[in-house]
């Protein structure tokens, strides 16, 4: 919001001018009006491992982040490079393998990945496209340069926060709203429901499509049920589908079975079919992967795109869009070691106090370290870890994630945010202006994931530059 | 529509009228007791011990509590977690389904399960079962009936609204029984009934059915039992009669089906038919004194098979092989 000088950025005058008219309690009222219609509506995710109260509402901040117009054309750009290039990478590594064969990345590191599916090599999928919807996360650096910090290319999810925070801020201020200038973010679902039509077997003119959850325990099942509502498509769930003897997949209604052509599947690769992968899965549906590799199925996103997010792969992206596209990338990703390299094992280890590590497969802000803080046993713990396992990490400098004006309990006051924009690939790419800003409420704290003491703020694109 | 969705409407209607129920039953009860004895902390143990069995829930309320005032067996009825039809459990269960079918429903339904829900849950049980609130009753039955309410403005009437109404109107019949049946506990509960408090007990099963002004209009007489037994169970125009309450459940399964109530497709409709027709043709005297005891016994009974035949027929369909089908038909 300030200029490192301290004075306002051009694009947030007008909402501070607004902002001052306001006293404290009638901030502090709108506020609460907010959260109480968050509660009401069950606007809630589910804390794993907290028995008594397991739904909690996301906690949102009611200053939004503004982005004028021409910085966003740039992560735009950047963006929509970045995805094209992905999808040209998963389709390599699941045909030819011509990367690999080019050397450009180390075939052990794919071939080993652990979202890596060999049974899908030589499987076409509808349209060549494996991320249909991509949620990249984005940092600013202290020079404001922004820098990508994962790709997240299997289910994405926060979108529907993204939506609601609006709907919300538009609630909160009628007047102000409609004169900021802000870009519209609500024809998402309409652009989501597209790209699933794209993908219809046969190119069937009218598919049946459906959104497939784990159920009403997972964590964003709020967000399933509204996107499915959304988008004026069925909520199934793994008991309510069957593939019977022609490969086709049915839903099981009270008038008896439907087939149904395209699933927009929130369910993890692992999870999905208990044929292929997981043999002890309840929630997925043997047969599926039967039915998508005989054409029967348009599945989005697709099997084996954990590949391309895997967080030793992301290093590589740079590369892959020199590659496939010849150009260089847009945005730049943070600066990273891998300790599968003897050279990075090394400097890992002996820095580690200053640096970040993560494991290449977790999320959520899970199995990783942040050294600066971490204790002298944690960080040891943490050496043996990298060392017993090198591929599985990668390291990284901490980046001091931009911070951004938020209402807390003792009022205004800094907070570290990151950027979550949603990509939507179908006959077109289509990135929606906005996204999901996450903050870290902690007081110091880096990490932004809801699971953590992380909140979200209203993200605004502006149709201009101030 | 899917199968899991019919069965998720079914039964986040049915445990909604459940809830409300329970209220209605512990009300009627506690009010008759309350004829008698002074206070709610003087009702010995002994006296809701009927109850507790009706309810088929005795013997988990004495595996629970050591202690058994009558604080405890409210506490146990409203808002015991162990107990599953407490009514915070009934509330929490129809929650979870509504909650499993939210793109279904309308954003007003699930809001007002889900208010019933906070509500309860930031509840004080102690505070409200001490010194039995009365009000804290007027609320939970205000909350289903406005869920209701919403549901006929706000929900499409088609095929998911019949499995709502089909929920409703089956825990609702039964229910309409198991409170009149509560005056046979009350009798066998004192040894003496004086016509005073027969008198009471009557007119609170009229307001435990919310069937008081209505009875008044019915036979604008003095209340008698017998009159109150014909209301609650033969009257076709009483909204909370067993009579009103299964012909309506025969019109949504019906609906469902799309077949004439003529005849009939499927077994929830044999056994509905069957059982309108019984009561259709009994007269007030098949009901007087104590021969309507078994026929409610056997009502009941009959909504357990209908709830389970309905289930059979559309909620877990076998899973049939499209291509199998094919085979057959051509072989």
């Amino acid at each position: 919001m300030f200029e490192s000088d301290g004075s306002v950025r051009p694009h947030y005058k007008n909402l501070l001018e607004r902002f001052n008219e306001l006293s404290e309690d009638e901030f502090h009222q709108k506020k609460s009006a907010v959260d109480l219609s968050f509660l009401h509506q069950g606007i809630t995710f589910t804390v794993y491992g907290d028995s008594e109260s397991t739904e909690r509402i996301f906690p949102f901040d009611m200053v939004p982040r503004v982005i004028p117009n021409t910085e966003w054309k740039h992560l735009e750009r950047g963006l929509e490079q970045r995805i094209r290039a992905l999808n040209l990478f998963l389709h390599d590594v699941y045909h030819e393998q011509k990367i690999l064969k080019d050397k450009i990345i180390p075939s052990e590191l794919v071939l080993g990945a652990k979202h890596f599916r060999k049974a899908f090599m030589g499987i076409d999928v509808p349209r060549d496209i494996y991320i249909h919807i991509c949620g990249t996360d984005l940092i600013r650096d202290d020079k404001g340069d922004y820098l990508v910090l994962e790709d997240n290319g299997r289910c994405p999810s926060g979108v529907s926060y993204m939506l609601e925070n609006r709907q919300a801020m538009k609630r909160a201020f009628p007047r102000f709203f409609p004169s900021a200038g802000v870009k519209s973010v609500l024809d998402y679902p309409q652009r989501l429901l597209s790209a699933l039509r794209h993908i219809a077997p046969n190119g069937n003119p009218n598919p049946t499509v459906a959104v497939l959850t784990p159920g009403v325990y997972n964590s964003a099942y709020f967000e399933h049920c509204f996107l499915a509502r959304q988008m004026g498509v069925e909520i199934v769930e793994g008991r309510d589908l069957v593939v019977s003897k022609d490969d086709c997949i049915y839903m099981r209604t009270t008038e008896g079975l439907k087939q149904v052509d395209v699933l927009y599947r929130r369910i993890d690769d692992d999870f999905i079919d208990p044929e292929v992968f997981r043999k002890d899965s309840l929630l997925g549906v043997p047969g599926l992967v039967r039915a998508y590799q005989k054409g029967n199925l348009g599945l989005a996103n697709s099997i084996g795109t954990g590949v391309a997010d895997d967080k030793v792969i992301y290093c590589y992206v740079p590369a892959m869009i020199k590659y496939y596209l010849g150009e260089d990338a847009i945005l730049p990703n943070v600066e990273t070691w891998l300790p599968f390299r003897d050279v990075d094992l090394k400097y890992t280890l002996e820095n580690m106090e200053n640096l970040v590590v993560k494991a290449a497969n977790e999320a959520g802000g899970y199995g990783m370290i942040i050294g600066p803080t971490a204790s002298k046993k944690e960080l040891e713990e943490f050496r043996a870890k990298v060392k017993a396992e090198p591929r599985n990490y990668i390291s990284q400098t901490p980046i001091s994630l931009s911070r951004h004006p938020t209402y807390g309990d003792e009022g205004f006051d800094g907070r570290h945010i990151d950027l979550r924009p949603y990509i939507i690939c179908g006959e077109d790419v289509n990135i929606i202006p906005g996204g999901l800003t996450r903050v870290a409420l902690r007081k110091g704290s880096l990490v932004v994931n809801s699971s953590q003491g992380g909140g979200s703020k209203d993200t605004w694109v502006l149709n201009a530059d101030e | 529509m899917l199968c899991r969705v019919a069965d998720s409407l079914f039964w986040m209607s049915r445990y909604i009228e459940r809830a409300e129920s329970t209220v209605r039953l512990l009300d009627v009860t506690l009010q008759s007791l309350l004829e008698t004895e002074h206070s709610t902390e003087d009702i010995d143990y002994s006296l809701w011990r009927p109850l507790l069995a009706s309810l088929g829930d005795q013997e988990l309320f004495e595996s629970l509590y050591t202690e058994k005032r009558s604080h405890h067996v409210t506490e146990f009825l409203l808002f015991n977690k162990e107990n599953p039809s407490s009514v915070f459990s009934t509330v929490a269960v129809a929650r979870e389904n509504s909650r499993m079918i939210r793109d279904q429903i309308s954003s007003e339904m699930w809001e007002v399960i889900n208010r019933l829900y906070l509500f309860l849950k930031n509840s004080d049980p102690e505070l409200i079962t001490r010194e039995m609130n009365f009000s804290f009753f007027q609320q939970i039955k205000e909350y289903s009936l406005l869920f209701q309410g919403i549901t006929e403005a706000t929900f499409l009437h088609k095929l998911g609204y019949e499995f709502i109404i089909c929920g409703r109107q089956i825990e609702r019949a039964d229910k309409t029984c198991r409170i009149l049946d509560t005056k046979r506990l009350m009798i066998s509960m004192s040894d003496e009934v004086d016509d005073v408090v027969d008198t009471a007990q009557w007119a609170a099963i009229l307001r435990g059915c919310s069937a008081y002004e209505a009875y008044h209009r019915v036979f604008a007489d003095e209340i008698e039992g017998d009159l109150v037994k014909t209301l609650l169970v033969l009257s076709r125009d009483f909204p909370r009669s067993v009579l009103f309450s299964i012909t309506r459940l025969q019109t949504a399964l019906h609906a469902i089906s799309k077949c004439p109530t003529t005849h009939f497709v499927n077994e929830a409709e044999r056994l509905v038919g069957l059982l309108i027709s019984r009561l259709q043709y009994s007269t007030p005297k098949d009901l007087a004194g104590d021969k309507v005891y078994p026929l409610l016994g056997l009502i009941e009974d009959e909504l357990g098979e209908i709830a389970v035949a309905l289930s059979d027929t559309y909620m877990f369909s076998e899973i049939v092989d499209p291509a199998a089908e094919v085979a057959e038909t051509t072989a």
